[in-house]
Parts: C-alpha cells; structure tokens; sequence
C-alpha cells in the first residue's frame, strides 16, 4: 500500500466513512471536552453498532461517555475525562470503569501526547518530563531511563502509542483533504501525524484556492487524509468556533437516564436530519 | 458595597492573590475558579502578567465569560494560538511560572489525586483523572488548587491514590488558604467568619499555623472586578460554595 492518500475527491457520505472503521479499531478523537469534536462521526459508529473499540484522546468526555453509554468501547487510554461546564463527572463513563466493563489506562495529557509523539517521529518511546512521585508509572508499567550524557534526573519512557485512525473536526477542508482548524487545534495535529489514517468531518468544503493562498494556515495535508464527509453541525452539542457555542441545554438533555433519551437524541443531531433527507 | 467575603469570592480573590506581575500563568479545563481568577487579575493588576490557557489564547480579551474553562471564547483577541502541545512543553522545561490544576484529595505535602476514591482498580467513584497535573505539577515553578468543599474527605491525611506528587505552592477553600513551607503545606490565613480551631478540626493533615492569620478582606477594587465578571451572580450560584 503505498504511503498517502491520492484523489481528487475525497467528500463521501457520513455512514460510507464511518463503514472504514472495523470493530476493535482504535481511534485517537480530536477535539477536547465539548469543543470541535467530530461528534457526528461518533454518533454514527453507535448507529452502525460498532463494539471493541480502543479510544485515545487526552481529554475526551461527551464523545467518550455515549460510546460508553451504547457499548461500543473496550479500552480507553485518556488523560482527564468529564463534561465540564456545570455538568461534572461524565456518568457512563464512570459507570464503565467502576464495574470494570471498559479497560483504562490512566495518562497524564503530556504523557499521552508522548506516546503519540514517539510514534509520529518513529520512535519506539518518547521521554516525558515529570510523572515522578506519581502513582500512575508504576500503574502503567512506564520504565524510568538515566540520561545518557549527563547526570540529570532519570527520565519516564512512554512507549509509542499508533491509533488506526484518527477522527478530526476541520472547520474548512478542499476536496482533496486539506484541513484547517479556526481557534486552537488541541492535539489534532500530533494525533494526525501518529495514527495510520486520518478521517475526518468537516464543517465547509472550500476551494483549493483558498488552501494555496495560505498553505501554512494547513493543519493537516490532504494526503494523510484517507476520506472525509461534509457535516455542518458535526460538533453538536460541542462548539465549533467561530460557527457555534456549545447547545447546553441539548446536552443536559443526552444527560438525561433511559435508552429513549439516547434514541431521542441521536434521533435530534444534525447529522440524522441530513441522512433522513438523503433517503 | 460589603467587604465581606463569600465563600465564591473568598475562593475566586484569595486564588488571583498568587498571580504576579510579568509571570506566565496558566489556566486550564475543569477550572472555572482559576478561569475568573486569572481574568480577575487582570484588572486588579497594575502590572502586566502572561495570561495563557487551554484554548490557546494568549492574553485574550473574551467578549464574555463562558461557562467551560476551555471554551474558545478565551482565545478571542488573542494574536496567537499557544495550543495544548506548547503549554505543556512551556511547562516542562521549567518556564511555567504559575498553573492552576484541579484536585479531588489533597495531602499535608501538597500532592494530589484526581483519580479514584478507593482502590484504584476497583474504585468506588472513578474520578476525571489528572489532566496535565502528573506532569505539570512537578515540573510548574508554582501550581495552585482549590476546592469548594473544606473536609477531612478533600484535605487527607493519606491520598486514596497519588496522581500528581510535587506539592502545590498554594491551595484555597471556602475557609482558609494555604502555602507550602518547607515541603509541606502550612496555614497562611483562615477566612474571618471561620477560626483556626475550625481548619484544625476540618483539615485531615497536620499543618503548621505559626503565622496563620484571618485573611486580609476582599478590596473595592477585587469585589468590583469579581462582580463585573459576574453581573448577575450565575458564577456564584453555579458553583454552590458555602462556608459549611
């Protein structure tokens, strides 16, 4: 297989992208808390019924608790998970891991993004700063290394951690893959440069034009893009700057016990609206 | 306008006191005390301080104060993105001068859990885990804490499980604020409503208070800023502080 992603277009409807992704994958899911998640994408794994799941993401927390919620994941490898705002704790989630239904491996955010850094620079570890007098290395089994050239402090080697795929949110994408992000990327750049593939959902599709015009606003090139779809809303009921706040009251809503309410609100995202008309 | 304090304000001002001019300060998710707090000293400060945060910005100017710490509004006006990456990097060798950092437990010597309540692999709450704090705790010339409730359940003898050792510089609850001394965490002022007898009888740690005082009162100008970033209370009622 040769080592990117050729082809003029790339645009493929939402269920036909998320069809890539075979039980078991192991997905980093960009974005942070409720901000530019490609919730959408995740939405439709659930739909599609997906189980076995491997989610790497150094602060997830709606994307997280629904795929708790339906059963679709097996391990987590995260830093900080919660919904944040007023909203606490992300209940499923926590439920997962209390009765021991879903395997996590407990990181600090920098020691996650190690792992994904060694495995972008080819590496088989990547040496993280602090982690000492903390209870989570010998938690992991993280070996502690002497520095070769001087006489510093030992240094915690994290082993490379190499997602299948990594599920981005682009605020703009051309139809060959081109990303761009408005506001911060988060970890979006360094989970796209770890994982094998990159998929993404993209709130506009815009000329290519506008990529060459400013080439280094490009946060991911499109040939490490293996497909894409078109969602505006993909981030419901997270933000999506500069385009939409955060609908509070929708994910009070999903917060809500009883399969009806998740049905309801898989049923009220933007993504099925779309799907509905397309049939 | 009172110059009392409230348990909100109490938590909010006494975690904006730690800030200094020209130092880099970080505020992050989870963290809407150290969000106001850090926005707060910004206009009690006559010098000028490096505010960055988990949404990238860099000495904002956000046209409202959002309810997550890590809304993108924080990056509103800023002329650059700092992103997670680069804070994090910023932190480990050595230039954070001072972060924030959430904490479910906190020891005498200032470590934290964020992790579990119980055994960790068969916890009976699983709490959100620590964020950056493992590795920035350790690594910040200065991190600070907070928590809304002050009980021998947050403050404890012995954490359930240590996710960040390095020990806090500073940790502020409704009734009292501490600072580290020598290694450990050592009572620096308790709230003028409380008493030392009250953190003693409260407080899971030992501590030293040789020069524990009540706390100086809120100033006009910190009340004033605190109530313009909180008009209408919501902050206040939100975060559900009482003394006890």
């Amino acid at each position: 297989m040769p080592s990117g992603f050729v082809g003029k277009n790339k645009c493929v409807p939402l269920q036909e992208l998320v069809s890539r992704v075979p039980d078991g994958a192991s997905l980093a899911i960009g974005g942070s808390f409720l901000h530019r998640g490609p919730f959408a994408f995740v939405r439709e794994l659930i739909r599609q019924g997906r189980t076995g799941l491997e989610i790497i993401k150094q602060s997830p927390g709606y994307d997280i608790d629904i795929l708790c919620r339906a059963g679709a994941v097996k391990k987590v490898r995260a830093g900080i998970v919660a919904m944040e705002g007023n909203f606490g704790l992300a209940p499923w989630y926590r439920r997962a891991v209390e009765r021991q239904e879903v395997v996590l491996e407990e990181h600090a955010c920098a020691s996650l993004t190690a792992g994904l850094r060694a495995a972008a620079y080819g590496i088989p570890f990547q040496p993280c700063a602090g982690l000492h007098g903390s209870d989570l290395p010998a938690l992991n089994g993280w070996v502690s290394l002497p520095d070769p050239y001087s006489d510093r402090a030992p240094v915690y080697a994290i082993p490379a951690i190499e997602p299948d795929y990594a599920v981005l949110l682009a605020s703009e994408i051309d139809r060959q893959g081109n990303v761009r992000i408005a506001g911060t990327p988060h970890w979006d750049r360094i989970m796209s440069r770890a994982s094998r593939s990159v998929l993404v959902v993209a709130e506009k599709l815009v000329d290519t034009q506008i990529f060459q015009d400013n080439p280094e606003s490009t946060v991911v090139p499109y040939f490490m893009v293996e497909a894409f779809s078109v969602v505006p809303g993909g981030a419901w009921p997270g933000s999506c700057w500069p385009s939409y706040p955060i609908d509070y009251p929708a994910v009070e809503s999903y917060l809500a016990e009883g399969d009806e309410a998740l049905a309801a609100h898989l049923a009220k995202a933007p993504e099925a609206a779309t799907q509905e008309k397309a049939r | 306008m009172s110059a009392n304090w409230s348990g909100f304000s109490y938590i909010a001002i006494n975690l904006a006191r730690f800030i200094r001019p020209g130092e880099i300060t970080f505020s992050g998710v989870n963290s809407t005390l150290p969000m106001l707090a850090c926005l707060l000293a910004k206009k009690t400060l006559d010098e000028d301080f490096i505010y960055i945060n988990v949404a990238g910005g860099v000495d904002p100017e956000p046209s409202s104060v959002p309810l997550s710490s890590s809304d993108p509004v924080l990056a509103q006006r800023s002329a650059s993105i700092f992103a997670n990456e680069d804070f994090y990097d910023l932190c480990c060798r050595g230039r954070m001068d001072l972060t924030f950092l959430g904490a479910a437990q906190i020891d005498g010597e200032g470590c934290a859990n964020n992790s579990a309540i119980g055994d960790w692999h068969r916890p009976k709450v699983r709490l959100p885990g620590g964020g950056g704090g493992a590795v920035m705790l350790p690594t910040a010339l200065r991190a600070c804490t907070w928590r809304t409730e002050h009980s021998t359940r947050t403050l404890v003898n012995k954490l359930d499980f240590r996710t960040s050792w390095g020990g806090f510089h500073g940790v502020v609850t409704p009734i009292a604020t501490f600072i580290k001394r020598d290694g450990r965490l050592a009572l620096d002022s308790w709230h003028p409503q409380a008493s030392l007898e009250e953190v003693r009888e409260r407080t899971g740690f030992e501590f030293d208070a040789s020069t524990a005082h009540p706390t100086d009162p809120p100033t006009q100008r910190e009340l004033q800023a605190l109530a313009s970033l909180d008009p209408d209370g919501q902050f206040e009622r939100d975060a559900r502080v009482s003394l006890r």
